[in-house]
């Protein structure tokens, strides 16, 4: 076996373990232990992948069909592909531990468990492929899995949840396919390393621009940036505990990736006029979700308010483009992706021992009296989002204002800067109200609720990563380095 | 040819986001697909470039590019599964708030 077939296996995995996932529906215990298994060998894959194509110093291409780059679909891990394979794969295997502990009903359905594997194929692939159409083609993959899994949650709102979220995302989707046909009409290909290299020669066709913005719009909606956010609240207020925590925390990095290749490898050269568009949305973004997150009645809302707010920094520091905020883009959205998976798992898991199973301020209210690890934790994790030592997120904020300064961008600095102090007011009012404030007299909650092994671990994680940063700055400055240099990547994908 | 295309796209679009906009919720599915159609034609006249000419080559010598034809029937496919999808997720919301009307399915927003 050589090593291009590491590219496919985090792909190929999950989805042959749904198809035969399915297969064990009537055996929930045998369904459960086998796709947990595969969960865990897609994320052994993919790391493996991570340490071959950074420790080999090179992307590797697969050529799907054995048909040479610009004629086929080649699936393509260079050291950003294969970062954010291996986060996605690390918070879907979080997730899926939390699905096999939690309480809710809807995770012993026998449709639950292939549903969330296929959401891991699609969320992969589109991280992996080096095609336009193919991102297509994943990104509905993922859809489908995601509006299905939140159709079948026990709130009742489900499945008014999925529709809004399925709605937007097939409208995005279709804004994906007309920045495809226009990029094809202009260059007659659609693989990324090709149209990297054609657009780098002749970026004058006139349809280029509307690519761009079609393209921008649907990286956006998929990332619930500012003004495409509107499906992310609701969503998150009604969504399965598990899935949620997965859609909020690496879903939303789809967009951060695209907006990465965008431009670094498509439109480097046109990379002026997206740059401004990206530190507006996100400055803007960091406000709204702040305030938002202030102002809800909701804690599973008042964090998905909040990755509107963390997304905002990580775009500010893609649209400053420097070498330095590029780097502090990556470490911001690898350890924004596992503290706010933690956080809602554990906002979930204080959801399921109130008395009523909701997240709403008024009902768990001095729920956490009975559960102080996961009080720790919340602590914990609270602090890493609002960016205070010893977790990782303090490293993450650091360079984002070292770049920023470096730059001399004071004025987006000081905005950011500024909202920085909001994320603490929130996620403190949401400590003291479910921690401290005593129960409401008659209330009682439930003697079981989620377990929180699945926070415990990223939260740990991302407190050894912020105790112990220098592999992941290592490796974030090296996937910088490899995204200055477009010309590599297209050389490597196209052969020769 | 070309400008009858161009119309006929233009008008499919027309037609898609007016529905789309509409309250009614059945009438945003069917704007989904009028949408999805619309995106198709275009993806169709995309075959025509660099000399070669769109899925309906008359003349000998003429080629048409088979890529655009093939991204079209993936996304017919890929919009046949969506709609089926939200048909469910629409019988569903019906038969729990009793109305079609988008504004009054607002059970999340507060």
């Amino acid at each position: 076996m050589t090593n291009e077939f590491l590219v496919v296996l985090p792909i190929l995995v999950p989805l042959t373990a749904a198809v035969i996932a399915i297969a064990l529906r009537r055996r929930h215990e045998v369904q459960a232990a086998w796709s947990f298994g595969s969960m865990l060998t897609s994320l052994v894959f993919a790391v493996l992948l991570l340490a071959d194509v950074w420790g080999q110093g090179r992307p590797l291409v697969f050529q799907l069909g054995g048909w040479p780059a610009p004629f086929g679909i080649s699936l393509v891990a260079d050291v950003l592909s294969a970062l954010m394979a291996v986060m996605c794969q690390l918070v879907l295997a979080g997730g899926f531990l939390y699905a096999l502990g939690c309480r809710d009903q809807c995770a012993q359905y026998p449709m639950f468990y292939p549903l969330f594997l296929l959401l891991a194929t699609g969320l992969t692939g589109a991280m992996l492929t080096g095609d336009l159409f193919n991102l297509f083609v994943f990104a509905e993959l993922l859809v489908f899995a995601g509006a299905a899994l939140t159709a079948m949650s026990d709130d009742r709102f489900g499945a008014e949840a999925a529709y809004k979220y399925f709605y937007i995302s097939l409208v995005a989707s279709i804004a994906l396919l007309l920045a495809c046909g226009s990029l094809y009409v202009s260059y007659g290909t659609l693989n990324m390393a090709d149209l990297a290299r054609r657009i780098a020669a002749d970026p004058s066709p006139p349809l280029v621009l509307p690519a761009m913005a079609f393209l921008m719009v649907f990286f956006m909606v998929k990332g619930a940036v500012m003004p495409f956010h509107f499906w992310q609240p609701d969503f998150h207020t009604a969504a399965p505990t598990p899935v949620h925590a997965v859609l909020s925390s690496v879903v939303v990095k789809l967009g951060i990736y695209g907006f990465f290749r965008m431009t670094t490898l498509l439109f480097p050269g046109q990379a002026e006029l997206i740059r401004p568009v990206l530190v507006v949305a996100g400055a803007v973004g960091v406000w709204f979700g702040g305030l938002g997150a202030v102002g809800t009645y909701d804690a599973k809302r008042m964090l998905a308010y909040s990755t509107l707010g963390q997304l905002g920094f990580i775009l500010v520091a893609i649209g400053w483009g420097t070498p330095l905020a590029l780097a502090a883009a990556i470490v911001y959205a690898f350890n924004h992706s596992l503290l706010k998976a933690a956080m809602l798992m554990l906002a979930g898991s204080v959801a399921s021992r109130a008395p009523v199973k909701t997240a709403a301020f008024d009902v768990i209210t001095g729920v956490g009296k009975k559960m102080p690890l996961a009080g720790v934790l919340f602590l914990l994790g609270g602090m890493g989002l609002a960016g205070i030592p010893p977790l990782n997120g303090f490293i993450g904020k650091l360079m984002l204002f070292q770049s920023g300064v470096e730059s001399q961008a004071y004025l987006p600095l000081a905005v950011i800067g500024l909202a920085g102090i909001v994320t603490l007011v929130y996620v403190m009012r949401a400590f003291q109200r479910i921690w401290w404030v005593p129960m409401p007299a008659g209330a009682k909650t439930k003697p079981y609720g989620d377990r929180l092994i699945a926070p415990a671990i990223l939260i740990a994680l991302s407190l050894a990563l912020g105790l112990w940063a220098e592999p992941l700055l290592r490796l974030a400055y090296d996937t910088v380095a490899w995204l200055s240099v477009p010309e590599q990547y297209v050389r490597v994908v196209l052969g020769g | 040819m070309d400008l009858l295309r161009a119309i006929a796209i233009g008008v499919l679009f027309g037609i898609a986001l007016y529905q789309l906009l509409r309250r009614n919720v059945i009438r945003i599915a069917i704007g989904l697909v009028i949408l999805s159609n619309a995106v198709n034609l275009f993806l169709l006249s995309v075959g025509a470039y660099n000399g070669v000419v769109e899925a309906y080559a008359k003349a000998v010598g003429q080629r048409s590019d088979a890529l655009p034809q093939a991204l079209i029937l993936t996304a017919i496919v890929i919009s046949m599964g969506g709609f089926s999808m939200m048909l469910a997720l629409l019988y569903v919301i019906a038969s729990r708030y009793r109305t079609g009307d988008s504004d009054e399915v607002r059970g999340l927003s507060h």
